[in-house]
């Protein structure tokens, strides 16, 4: 179905009066996600924002119009591999089996589990929404935390300031994985956005299917609640996250990128950002060209 | 009426575990597991039994792997020792609170350090209060039984517990007997179809939150429930011995076994492979004309107190030989709850706690001939002495 159409006649599986913070790029994404995979779907959310701000439920209550369970931290894509064996054995592959997780619980602590899942090809849609560091928990610093940000176990200090290390690319070592299907896709490209969880899904009856979601979090990156469609563009127009997939086909550039913006752009009106020194923009500024240039050697252009 | 098999303790349990109708099994290696998940591997891989095998990164992720299968309404199993169990504590613990029955096997081994991969109990032990049902067997037999018998005690729609069948890594776990391992028409017969009493918790034709932010009231209302559970499986645990005997003609005397207790005056009581020992040096004091028995805790949980204290009621004096040790209280820990367990009671006992058998050291029958020699000594003044290390040197 045409994206517009989803959008217009799916119904919303994600229950009204979720307490995503104000101009959440995480509960943007699962909405849309939900929608596309609709209500024949099981979820896994491990702990981290979308758990946190009631997704799962609390108080008897649930947050989903779908089964929904909140797996460890560091355990979504194992868990769901019992799952997806069992629903094969009763007859049922057409069941949409789809972790949501955070960059922690995915990039950090939950990474073997997501590892072993993905060489394993187990057939389940995995999808990690990276706002970056651990948000629900007061943002501290993950291994996909950009250089230089401020979070609060790298605060900015007399003798050091913001996070001393290089995000970690986790998108394309999934893609190295040889999964069935590996993209990343950004909220500012809705429509994209949704169609990669279309092709994640239909992927995902064959073997393990990954989406990378940029999710800009206002709270934890200090900007405004109506930028984060824009802070999601400049990421992607400063190649600091390109769009991609690899699918069968091999690698595609879904966004060709003629006139990139500076890292020094991006940054602009970010307050985790905002005591970047010289030294620092220039560090993430090579690394945003040599992840640009990587894809596109990998795409062929 | 079964087929004779000589075959190792890792063998029975995977054997056994062959004939439950398994819908998932998580395999990763540990020593001394490693042969129960192989033996699986080659009954899966040469067509014998119709069971997804996962071959996991580790054993965190197959406790989870299992749990999510469990959750969707599988028969499941996997097996472990040590520090596998020791890394797969966050979904173990999980997989009895969220009240889903399977079967483990754990090949008990002690923990490091010093840096060990040999037997000993502590690992099994030290678990104790993770929610699950643990058993320990001392023989190949008991093993294979065993694991029948736990899913039949695990998946009572009155219980709803995972279950730990536990034997001496290498002791028993590598070494060979005779072992009947049982038709699939006579599992069949005392083991209902798993879906009949579990059909998928997660299912979109019915939605629902499994495992929502609970509010504390509501949480001791699960913990309350899990501990009556626990409870009711004593007498569940007694039955099935029951029922498993009227198909099979073995029994084991469910919650604990008491040999040449009933004119005893002095006690010993084991857990595990430790048992033979123990039994022969019975023997051999009765041969003497001394009055001693053996109680072989079979459930270390639920933990048997009510057996217990019954079946030590006019004794004079016992000894418990543990395979690991309680660090808060200078002796065993299966000592310190037997005390518990008599503690409501008025007779007065002379007892001690013995350790041995750590990282693979033996419990030799000579240690056991000495145990009942100091329980001689003691019997007429109770009261509890030093614990006693069963050490060379």
């Amino acid at each position: 179905m045409e994206y517009l159409n989803v959008l217009k006649k799916n119904p919303d599986m994600v229950s009204p009066g979720v307490s995503a913070c104000q101009g959440c790029g995480g509960e943007l994404i699962l909405r849309r996600v939900m929608q596309v995979a609709g209500q024949n779907s099981i979820l896994c959310v491990p702990p981290g924002c979308m758990a946190g701000s009631g997704v799962v439920g609390w108080n008897y209550d649930t947050g989903m119009k779908v089964p929904i369970h909140i797996p460890l931290l560091d355990n979504s894509a194992s868990f769901l591999t019992g799952v997806t064996h069992l629903y094969r054995r009763l007859g049922r592959e057409d069941v949409n089996l789809i972790a949501f997780a955070g960059d922690g619980a995915s990039a950090d602590c939950g990474f073997q589990s997501l590892s072993g899942a993905a060489e394993r090809g187990e057939r389940i849609l995995y999808i990690c929404y990276d706002n970056e560091g651990y948000m629900n928990t007061g943002y501290q610093r993950s291994s996909t935390t950009t250089l230089g940000s401020r979070t609060s176990t790298t605060p900015i200090g007399s003798a050091l300031s913001g996070k001393q290390q290089a995000q970690k690319y986790v998108p394309l070592i999934m893609a190295m994985h040889g999964v069935s299907y590996c993209a990343t896709a950004s909220p500012w490209n809705m429509k994209d956005l949704m169609e990669k969880v279309q092709k994640g899904l239909e992927a995902s009856k064959e073997g393990f299917a990954y989406l990378h979601m940029f999710s800009p979090c206002p709270t934890g990156w200090s900007f405004g609640q109506d930028q984060t469609i824009q802070v999601a563009k400049r990421a992607v127009r400063s190649n600091m996250f390109p769009i991609w997939e690899k699918s069968c086909d091999g690698y595609k550039l879904n966004y060709v990128n003629q006139t990139p913006i500076s890292i020094r752009e991006f940054v602009a009106g970010i307050g985790k950002f905002k005591n970047l020194s010289e030294e620092q923009l220039d560090r993430i500024q090579r690394s945003a060209d040599e992840r640009y240039a990587a894809i596109k050697a990998l795409c062929g252009i | 009426m079964g087929t004779l098999k000589v075959i190792t303790g890792n063998y029975a349990a995977a054997e056994a575990a062959a004939k439950c109708r398994l819908d998932l099994i998580a395999a990763y290696p540990i020593t001394p597991q490693s042969s129960v998940v192989e033996h699986l591997a080659e009954l899966v891989y040469n067509g014998e039994i119709d069971t997804d095998m996962v071959q996991v990164e580790s054993e965190h992720t197959a406790m989870s792997v299992v749990q999510g299968g469990a959750v969707a309404g599988g028969r499941v199993f996997t097996a472990t020792s040590a520090q596998g169990l020791a890394l797969m504590y966050e979904p173990y613990f999980r997989m009895s609170t969220l009240r889903l029955p399977m079967v483990m096997a754990i090949a008990t081994r002690e923990m490091t350090s010093p840096e060990t991969i040999w037997s000993g109990q502590q690992d099994a032990v030290s678990v104790r209060e993770a929610g699950w049902i643990q058993m320990f067997c001392d023989d190949n037999q008991e093993i294979a039984d065993m694991i029948v018998q736990g899913y039949m005690i695990s998946e009572d729609p009155e219980i709803c517990i995972p279950v730990n069948v536990c034997y001496d890594g290498f002791y028993s776990s590598h070494l060979t007997s005779g072992v009947i391992i049982p038709d699939q028409e006579e599992v069949d017969k005392v083991l209902p179809p798993h879906r009949l009493h579990h059909p998928p918790i997660l299912d979109p034709d019915s939605p629902l939150a499994l495992d929502p932010m609970t509010p504390g009231e509501l949480l001791m209302h699960y913990r309350k429930s899990h501990l009556e559970a626990m409870q009711r499986a004593q007498d569940v645990i007694d039955d099935v011995d029951r029922r498993f005997a009227q198909v099979f003609g073995r029994s084991y005397g469910g919650m604990i076994e008491e040999y040449r207790c009933e004119d005893a005056d002095l006690v010993l009581i084991t857990m595990g492979g430790s048992t033979g020992a123990g039994k022969d040096a019975v023997d051999a004091a009765r041969e003497k004309g001394i009055a001693a028995g053996l109680i072989k805790i079979r459930f270390y949980r639920p933990f048997p107190a009510k057996r217990i204290a019954a079946a030590l009621k006019g004794k004079k004096a016992f000894c418990v030989v543990d395979r690991s040790v309680s660090f808060g209280w200078n002796c065993g820990s299966m000592y310190v709850e037997t005390l518990a367990a008599l503690a409501a009671g008025q007779e007065r006992y002379a007892s001690f706690s013995a350790i041995g058998g750590l990282g693979g050291a033996d419990i030799s029958y000579r240690d056991m001939v000495a145990m009942i020699e100091r329980l001689c000594q003691i019997q007429d003044q109770p009261g509890e002495y030093d614990t006693c290390w069963l050490m060379k040197d």
